[in-house]
């Protein structure tokens, strides 16, 4: 039975100097919600580690709570520019007609389908069976029903990583570089860097149709990219994230040929 | 609050090599999993053959340290929703994983002499040890033949560090004391549904070829 | 099969982090600190004013509110107020009427926050052998939040990590030439973002040692248990590591120096005397804990020996056993064998199931696992015995089907 982490963690990573990447990955018929929709703003699931000197990402509960606040600010900031009636979760208690657990049985698969998309979409893992383009991924019914009592027509989940470079970490990644011009190239984690995606699932079907990820990696500990425990950096990540939603690529195409 | 792999780890070691190469597509040049197509294949170390009802994704054995020969794992949308595994006559004595000699916790080894129930507590080993599995629980355990013996049938559901439900079911027999299995686990919320259909239909076109 | 990716192997998060564990391995290097020179720092219904502490706590509100939504968690009520009463007693009268949330973990830990909850891992009330050995656990916990630990190290923590502050840092070595750690690692959920937040220095677990041994006392308890909990869980890591033919695990903190947690004990134990008056009389009431553990006693021993660390689980269940042996503890001490699985031990553990049915309160998976013994030993009819007494027990087992077939 393989050990999956191992296998990924086992690829060696390349070091760049900073850089944002990001993607987006859209159902072909996909269209922006526009017009009168109702859509549901799930609790973004966010997690701050400190890198610590041995290397390993740390979750840490303080800076989580002050990252989640920050981004539910800045979401709710972001759709008040849009159309549509939006509701946004801040807690899992807050959603009428459905239970807390019914909720949170949402947020975990969502999780678990969001990561799965992101690892075989957009790291690297690519599944032959899924098809190139366009996305092939569903919460399923689970969703349809909470669409159903609820009456919203979209929602949209946000997966929110960040990791602090704390003190130690500063030294090791000079080690690092200067053991490239040694010849070996000491490959290393990073020096901190985010990574998130949004996904938006539509209630009638349970289908993520449009998924969209942000990476910003800075190689070099001590350059600072949005820290998400700030409110600046939280709206940039969520601008980057969501403000610029694209149409899926048959749509697109439609509209290049008009 | 769901608890989520560390894709920053992922993220970092899948070799992005730039900016400008971010999530290309791929197709069918994966260097992590190859296609199954829908006719008979051999599985593990070849003595078992299955044919799959549409196509799935195969695991390479990238990095044989964690390989072991007689398995083999599939999934249809990436491990962490559903997966199906095959043991091919693994012999006695030998583990379904690789672990360290040194490891505090293990997963204990296969023994021809093993009863249902004790290849049952030994998988129920792998998800806890392995998995991290925190609640594992037997829904049921019943005589089932499989590949012309008397085998048994294994449905279980299990809680992960993750909050995630996930739900399995597994066949297998011993014959010759070797080991022979199909195991499929998947997220319970929609993806054991989604998939039960093709194991059942895997599980009933096995044929040992050895 | 398990490809949940990126598992952290319990034992080092234990190990590296959480407020109990990392306690045992940074132990005590200096001049002890006495007992009756800890006061509480602060009283019941304490709220901050500082503007960071402020913050801090809201954070820990929030926090708190995420542990409560974890389905990690053991929801027995009448063992939570049997808690809340102990912790109630013993953390003095600013651990009143704290919030429990019982983990369902099976390692020893505990963490104590200062805006009123608690979170206790499975683990710990499995390796507690009575109660005056988790009162000492908690007043040792009471003694980082009586003493403001928190907010120092918090606050020492912030300064050091500040991203702004590039320079003044402290050099370091990745662990392996990638920089990886592949050893097993075991995300918990968010309940493993409790376990970094605060990392007392030593100065700060002495104080913890002397505060505890002092809050025990004043409850009645005998205040060597303390001393003696920790003999036990060095006691298991060393069993652990033993079997595994290794060195005992100390990957805390890389680089700092590891005075002997035997160092510890000992000033554990003159702590203890000092706090202990000629003719007063101490209670480690062990009955009236194992009474409120006993509804999840099972459980929490499955959880554990199923982890399948042999040296581990042995020494554990020896140690509970050191107050008498029982069916239940029979049972999984067969258990243990059966799953270590080397030479021999399969007769070992036939041997097991066959004392630990002689007791009265053997659970029916002990009769279940006699008669599969006896089956694979030829004595057919005794194993039909065994596994038709199981089934008389649990008409409605899980495997019932198959059992059923294998008797008929």
């Amino acid at each position: 039975m393989r050990h999956l982490g191992i296998a990924l963690a086992l690829a060696l990573s390349v070091p760049v100097a900073g850089c944002v990447q990001t993607r987006q990955f859209a159902d072909l018929q996909f269209t922006p919600p526009q017009g009168d929709y109702r859509l549901l703003v799930m609790r973004p699931d966010v997690t701050v580690n400190s890198v610590t000197t041995g290397g390993m990402p740390e979750p840490r509960a303080d800076w989580t709570e002050q990252a989640r606040a920050n981004v539910i600010n800045a979401l709710r900031a972001q759709q008040a520019a849009r159309g549509g009636k939006v509701q946004f979760l801040t807690r899992r208690n807050e959603l009428r007609g459905v239970s807390e657990d019914t909720v949170a049985d949402l947020e975990r698969l969502h999780s678990a389908v969001g990561n799965s998309i992101a690892l075989h979409k957009y790291l690297g893992a690519y599944l032959p069976t899924k098809p190139r383009r366009g996305l092939d991924y569903t919460l399923g019914s689970e969703a349809v029903e909470v669409g159903r009592k609820t009456g919203f027509d979209y929602a949209l989940f946000m997966h929110a990583e960040d990791s602090i470079v704390s003190g130690g970490r500063v030294a090791l990644q000079i080690l690092g570089i200067a053991g490239c011009f040694v010849g070996f190239c000491a490959p290393n984690i990073g020096g901190g860097g985010q990574f998130a995606y949004a996904s938006l699932v539509d209630l009638k079907t349970g289908d993520v149709v449009w998924f969209n990820v942000v990476q910003t990696g800075s190689q070099i500990a001590g350059i600072k990219m949005g820290d998400i425990r700030s409110p600046a950096g939280a709206e940039q990540l969520v601008e980057r994230l969501v403000g610029r939603m694209k149409p899926g690529r048959d749509v697109r195409r439609t509209m290049e040929r008009r | 609050m769901t608890r989520t792999p560390k894709l920053i780890l992922a993220a970092v070691a899948l070799a992005l090599s730039g900016c400008s190469s971010v999530g290309d597509g791929g197709g069918f040049g994966s260097d992590y999993y190859s296609l199954v197509r829908v006719r008979s294949v051999q599985v593990g170390d070849g003595s078992l053959a299955v044919t799959a009802p549409r196509p799935w994704n195969k695991t390479r054995t990238l990095f044989f340290f964690d390989d072991v020969r007689w398995v083999e794992d599939w999934t249809l949308n990436g491990p962490l929703l559903d997966s199906i595994s095959f043991v091919s006559g693994l012999p006695s004595g030998k583990y379904l994983i690789r672990q360290r000699r040194t490891d505090d916790r293990q997963v204990p080894k296969f023994r021809s002499d093993m009863s249902a129930p004790e290849i049952t507590s030994m998988l129920e080993s792998l998800y806890r040890v392995r998995g991290g599995s925190i609640d594992f629980r037997t829904t049921s355990l019943q005589p089932r033949r499989f590949l012309g013996a008397n085998g048994f049938q294994f449905d279980f559901e299990h809680l992960d560090t993750d909050e995630l439900w996930r739900r399995g079911r597994a066949v297998g027999a011993v014959i010759d004391g070797e080991l022979y299995l199909i195991l499929f686990d998947a997220a319970r919320s929609h993806y054991y549904g989604n998939a039960i259909g093709d194991f059942e239909a895997i599980a009933a076109s096995a044929r040992k070829r050895r | 099969m398990c490809l949940r990716c990126y598992e952290l192997n319990r034992r080092s998060l234990l190990v590296g982090g959480g407020a109990v564990a990392a306690s045992l391995t940074t132990g005590v290097a200096q001049a002890r600190i006495r007992p009756a020179d800890m006061r509480p720092l602060i009283g019941p219904g304490f709220r901050p004013t500082d503007r960071d502490e402020i913050g801090l706590w809201q954070q820990m509100q929030r926090v708190e509110e995420e542990v409560a939504g974890s389905n990690l968690l053991i929801k027995d009520p009448e063992l939570i107020r049997y808690l809340q009463t102990l912790i109630g007693q013993v953390g003095g009268p600013a651990a009143k009427d704290m919030r429990i949330y019982l983990a369902r973990i099976p390692e020893f830990n505990a963490v104590m926050f200062p805006t009123g909850f608690t979170v206790i891992f499975s683990g710990l009330l499995l390796r507690m052998r009575n109660e005056a050995q988790f009162a000492g656990v908690i007043a040792h916990e009471s003694g980082h939040f009586l003493r403001r630990h928190m907010i120092r190290m918090w606050r020492d923590m912030r300064r050091k990590t500040d991203i702004f502050a590039i320079g003044a840092m402290v050099a370091g070595v990745a662990g392996g030439a990638t920089g990886v750690n592949t050893g097993d690692i075991t995300q918990l959920a968010q309940l493993g973002t409790i376990l970094s937040l605060f990392r007392y220095n030593r100065t700060m677990e002495a104080e913890s040692d002397a505060m505890g041994a002092r809050l025990l006392a004043e409850n009645g308890y005998p205040a060597m248990e303390m001393a003696t909990t920790w003999e036990q869980l060095i006691g298991e890591l060393n069993a652990s590591a033993r079997h595994r033919r290794k060195r005992r695990d100390r990957h805390v903190g890389l680089f700092e120096s590891h005075p002997s947690p035997e160092a510890r004990m000992a000033d554990l134990k003159a702590s203890a005397a000092e706090v202990t008056l000629p003719g007063r009389t101490y209670d480690n009431r062990r009955a009236r804990y194992l009474q409120a553990i006993s509804p999840i006693r099972k459980m929490l021993l499955d959880d554990q020996v199923k982890l399948n660390d042999p040296g581990a689980s042995q020494y554990l269940i020896e140690t509970l056993a050191r107050d008498g042996w029982n069916g239940l503890l029979r049972f999984y001490e067969a258990e243990v064998w059966r799953l270590r699985n080397r030479q021999g031990d399969d007769h070992r553990a036939a041997q097991g199931y066959a004392i630990a049915v002689a007791y009265p309160d053997a659970p029916p998976e002990a009769w279940r696992w006699h008669g599969l013994s006896l089956m694979k030993a030829g004595r057919q009819a005794e194993a039909r015995a065994a596994l038709s007494r199981y089934l008389a027990m649990q008409p409605n087992a899980a495997d019932a089907p198959f059992i059923r077939q294998m008797i008929s």
